[in-house]
Parts: structure tokens; sequence; C-alpha cells
């Protein structure tokens, strides 16, 4: 483990910036987000969950899949460095693990390659990502329901710790360890550093609200299929999707077209399940033209779907959703609501 | 590494109305460049993205049988703004096409077996493909069975083969239509009442294709009959943008029609709520 004088960080971030293009939460209007940086002066070192979820920075809101003219179909070069990630929150990290589940998913077909998504693997697949511990978790904040926690160091190069002065830095994967190895104007870190690592996170973890044994969820939300607890859930909900938007594991989306038949381009957009578009066919016929479908299918997909398929719940517990809903529906609410449903 | 979301360019080689209000057309393909063909393998139950640059992009399953070399067919209903372009090509024209995806009829377990297929309206297009290749390979199976129904005989299509068809002995061909008209021979009444009335072997595999009241009321007959759920197999339809499994508007239940399908027998579908 080394340590980086948090008055030195800019040359940290001046090294890193040689090899990649860094990415850190920093102000974007009135919100934050995870935005390219040019300096390390811009970064806000101390909010927890940025407005808008880190997915953004390898899976944009749009995108472009291709353009078309005269000369045929191109496709968007890319010629930017690698991408890396700074000031990411353990629940962050872990979302985009999920999401590269299912972006490099080849689902078992024939044509490995073909069924696995370019635009995000060209990102993911040589970036380098900054776990940073989380000092104080949100009241809105439930990652613990899920077994990960502030302090968690997992799928991540290197993991980070916010302490007083310095930063903490520890090489997890092979690529984190050989990156900080070139990096020689860091410190080795003392006893006395790590030993402040375990009072930080005994504090952080103070801060958590009560945590809900979630082991049952999986099974107990798959019997409730056609039970009246959804209309319940669903009868506030007003579809509007912030929830999806925000969502730092929502990958839906939609593919249209900009421009006329001789020239434009194709690109992808972020969409949401809350809309009833999302389903409608062409013939009128909606398999989820109602709300309390919709409502059903986002937490069926987040505490059952991806459950069978991919063997982990698609939900980090970070809380955004919680923080944006306009009608106050808690995601947390919603869990023990199904946890302690009877089932008629 | 190779990229999914970019179309094959294909060349419409022939356009045929299929029917008198022209709502249905079959569109055949050709590839525009040779390599593109010759990477292009398929199975019958098999999708593509049809794709109009500037418009969009529609799933339909694949109509011809990779017997057909060469070319590709589709059947367009016109439906949406997508379809309407589809309907607006003329010969000559360039589209785009991406696939093949999804799964595709068990064609491979029907070896040496007796083979039900059940077709309504103009859902009988990846039928179609399964058809012309058990046909292009007929000792491959045992006794196949068609029973086809349509609202009125100018609903059905591939009315030529149709007839070709009708005349072959190694072919049990069944076609009906809702309502009698003058000049109709064949039989009338809805699908479930004819399969009844068939009654085909239940030993058989069946493929079941069509609107989803024809599916809801046909299933009980074939299982009366004493099918095997996993014998019967139906293609589902839902909307599809990416065809890989990633935008997520396909799902039913934790299976994606795109992916997971769109093939699935009825013993998968009955474990899937709200599937049909």
């Amino acid at each position: 483990m080394v340590k980086i004088k948090k008055t030195r960080l800019k040359d940290f971030i001046d090294f890193v910036q040689q090899e990649y293009d860094v990415f850190a939460p920093t102000e974007v209007g009135k919100k934050t987000a995870f935005k390219k940086i040019d300096s390390a002066f811009e970064i806000i070192h101390d909010i927890v969950n940025t407005d808008r979820s880190p997915k953004e920075v390898f899976f944009p809101q749009s995108e472009v899949l291709f353009e078309y003219g005269k000369d045929g179909l191109k496709t968007p070069e890319r010629k930017e460095k690698p991408i890396a990630v700074w000031g990411l929150r353990h629940c962050d990290t872990s979302s985009l693990t999920m999401l590269n589940k299912v972006f490099s998913d080849a689902h078992q077909m024939p044509d490995k390659d073909m069924f696995k998504d370019p635009y995000w693997k060209e990102k993911y697949d040589n970036s380098l990502i900054f776990n940073q511990a989380c000092n104080t978790p949100l009241s809105t904040c439930f990652c613990h329901w899920f077994g990960r926690g502030p302090f968690d160091k997992t799928s991540s190069d290197i993991f980070v710790v916010d302490v007083d002065d310095v930063f903490l830095l520890e090489g997890i994967s092979e690529k984190g360890k050989a990156f900080l190895a070139k990096y020689e104007k860091a410190e080795q870190a003392t006893k006395e550093d790590e030993a402040k690592i375990t009072e930080l996170k005994r504090k952080a973890e103070s801060f958590l609200a009560e945590k809900t044994d979630i082991s049952e969820l999986f099974e107990k939300i798959g019997k409730l299929w056609d039970e009246p607890i959804w209309e319940e859930i669903s009868g506030k909900c007003v579809n509007c999707g912030a929830c999806t938007f925000v969502c730092s594991t929502c990958h839906c989306f939609d593919v249209s077209d900009e421009g006329k038949k001789g020239k434009g381009k194709r690109i992808r957009l972020w969409d949401s399940c809350m809309f009833q578009l999302f389903t409608k066919e062409a013939s009128g016929h909606n398999p989820r033209g109602i709300s309390t479908q919709r409502v059903r299918q986002r937490f069926m997909h987040k505490y059952n779907y991806f459950m069978d398929n991919y063997g982990v719940h698609l939900c980090t517990g970070c809380g955004r959703c919680v923080q944006v809903c306009p009608v106050n529906l808690d995601v947390r609410e919603l869990i023990k609501k199904v946890l302690d449903y009877k089932i008629s | 590494m190779s990229n999914t979301y970019i179309p094959i360019p294909m060349k419409v080689e022939k356009i045929l109305a299929e029917n008198p209000d022209r709502s249905l057309r079959t569109y055949d393909l050709s590839f525009v460049n040779e390599a593109d063909g010759k990477n292009f393998h398929y199975v019958p139950g098999q999708f593509c993205e049809f794709s109009i640059l500037g418009k969009g992009e529609s799933p339909f399953g694949i109509a011809s049988s990779p017997t057909e070399e060469g070319i590709l067919k589709f059947t367009v209903s016109r439906t949406g703004s997508v379809t309407n372009e589809i309907h607006y090509l003329q010969e000559g024209d360039i589209v785009g096409v991406r696939g093949p995806l999804g799964n595709w009829y068990p064609f491979e377990k029907f070896k040496g077996k007796d083979v039900v297929i059940i077709g309504g309206g103009f859902a009988f297009t990846t039928l179609r493909s399964l058809l012309v290749f058990m046909l292009e390979n007929r000792e491959d199976y045992g006794k196949i069975t068609v029973i086809y129904g349509a609202r009125t005989p100018d609903f059905f299509i591939y009315k030529e083969e149709l007839q070709e068809w009708d005349k072959r002995e190694d072919l049990n061909l069944i076609l009906t239509i809702d309502k009698p008209v003058p000049e109709w021979d064949k039989l009338c009444g809805f699908v479930p009442v004819v399969t009844k009335e068939v009654s085909p072997d239940p030993n058989s595999w069946c493929v079941i294709c069509g609107p989803p009241a024809m599916i809801k009321f046909t299933l009980p007959v074939l299982l009366e009959l004493n099918f095997a759920h996993d014998k019967i197999y139906t293609s589902l339809e839902r909307r599809m943008k990416c065809g890989i499994g990633k935008c997520g508007r396909c799902g039913i239940g934790s299976k994606y029609v795109c992916i997971d399908g769109p093939v699935f027998s009825y013993e998968e579908l009955k474990k899937i709520p709200d599937a049909f």
C-alpha cells in the first residue's frame, strides 16, 4: 500500500492521464456526474453518490452505432485513450461488473463474438478502475443488504482510501498493481496509516441503517407474479422512469435512426421499462401495457430474473432511485413488503 | 471483433404482393457482397432485423430455407413505420439485414419422426422455411402433415407453392378458411376444430405458429390428443431491437425472446408467466 498526499494528487492524476482519459465525480450544470476531467482540481471528493450514475462513462445516454451516407456505413473510430475512473464508490464499481455481464455475454451462441457488445467492450475492457472507500454512507444507502460494504475492495483495479491529508492506494488486480508500481513518487504507507483504515471502516459502517436479510428475496419475489402486491406498489408509481435513468445497473436501450434516407446515423439511447412504448408492438399489442405489469417487470428483473441468469441481484443498493422518486417509492420498503408478504 | 449492430447490405431481387389488398408482400433479397452470403449460416426458425437506414429496424422470421442458396426471403405485413417503408421498396433497392438471430426449430430431433405443422394467417413464414427444408431432405422424416388456416382464400401466403405442395403424395396438406366462400373446395372451420378433426398422431413432433388466439385454442386440442409437452414448439413474437440480449425489451420472465427464443417448447413456456 502506498500513499499520496492530497496536495500532490494533481501530480498523480497527471501521471494517470499520460496513459488514460480520467473520468471522475465533477459538477455538470447543477448536478454531479462522472465526466472526463482535465485536471485533478475538478474532482469533487466529498460526494458519495453522484446524481448521475457512472454507467454513462462506458454506456453513454446516447451513442452513435454508425453513420451512413454515400460512402456506405462508418462506425465511429475511437481515438481517445483508454478510460480510468477515479472516485467510484464500491456500489458503483460493482454496478459496472453487472453491466459487463450483460454486454460481454456471448449467450452460449455458436458465434461467440457476435453476441458481445463491441461498443461497451472497447471502452470497458481496457479501463482502470479506482474504487474509493466510502467514508460516509448516506441514509439512502443499502449496499450492505447485498453482502457488500463501503470498504469492499473487490472488482476493482486500485483501492483508494481517503485518510486525513493523504490518499492510501492499494493495487488489487494485477493491472492495478503494475500501474501503481510505475508511479515512483508514491510513498510507502506506514502501519499507522493502515490502522486508520480500520477505524474509518468501523465509522462508515456505523452510518448504515439497519440491515434487512434478503437471502429469501429471490425465491419469494419469484412466487408473487400473480399476487395483488404489484397493484399496491404500482398504485403510486407515475411511470416517470427517473429511477431507471439514475440507476447504475439499468441497461435497457432503444435503437433509433436520425437523419434522412441517404445520410444520417443510427444511435442507441437509454430507454426504460417504465414506459408504455417500450414494449408496444406495431400491431397495437402490448405485453406490458399497464403500469402494474411494468413495475412488476422492473423489480422482477432486479431481484429475480437477473439472479436467474447471472447469479447476482441487479441492484447495488446505491439508493439513487430512492433519492429521485417523485412519489417517494422506496425500493427498500418494497423489498421488505415482498419479504413480509403472505401469499393468499 | 465483429459488430452485430452493422447490417449486411442486401439487394431486393423480387417483390411479390401476396394478397389482393397488397398488405402482405414477400421480398427475396440477395447478398450484395458474396462473402457476406458465404458467412451467413442459418437454419429454419431464425430471424433477422430488417433495416431501412433512416427509418430503423424490425424483426422478421426468415421465410426462406437454407437449401435455397443465395437468397433470403421475408414476408412483411404493412403495420408500422418500418414496414410501411419496406412496402415502398422497389426491386433493385439496397436494404440492410442483421442476423441470423435467435434459436431454431429442433429439426435435428425430427429425424425419422412424424411432424405436424400448424399455421395461421401470415405467420406461415418460418413454417415455410421449415417445410421447404424438410421437403428438400424428405427421406429424413416420417409423415409430414400441414394444417394451415386463413380468414379467406386471399389471406394464404405462398399460394403458388401451396398448389404444388397440395399435389405431393409425400405431404398431407390441409387448408382451411374461416367461413365458406364460393369455389373453395377445401375445408372450412377454425384451426383448432380442424386439428381435432384431423387428429394427428400424438407421437409426432408439432410446430405451431399463428395469431395468439389460434395458438390459445389449438394448444388444448393438442394436449387432449396427448401430445408430449416437450414435443410442441412455437415461435414467439415481441418487439426486439438489439437482437442479442442486451436492450431488455423482449423479456419474458428471465428469458429473452431474441436469444432464448424465438422458438420455445410448450414445456418451457408453461413455466413462464404471461408468455402467451
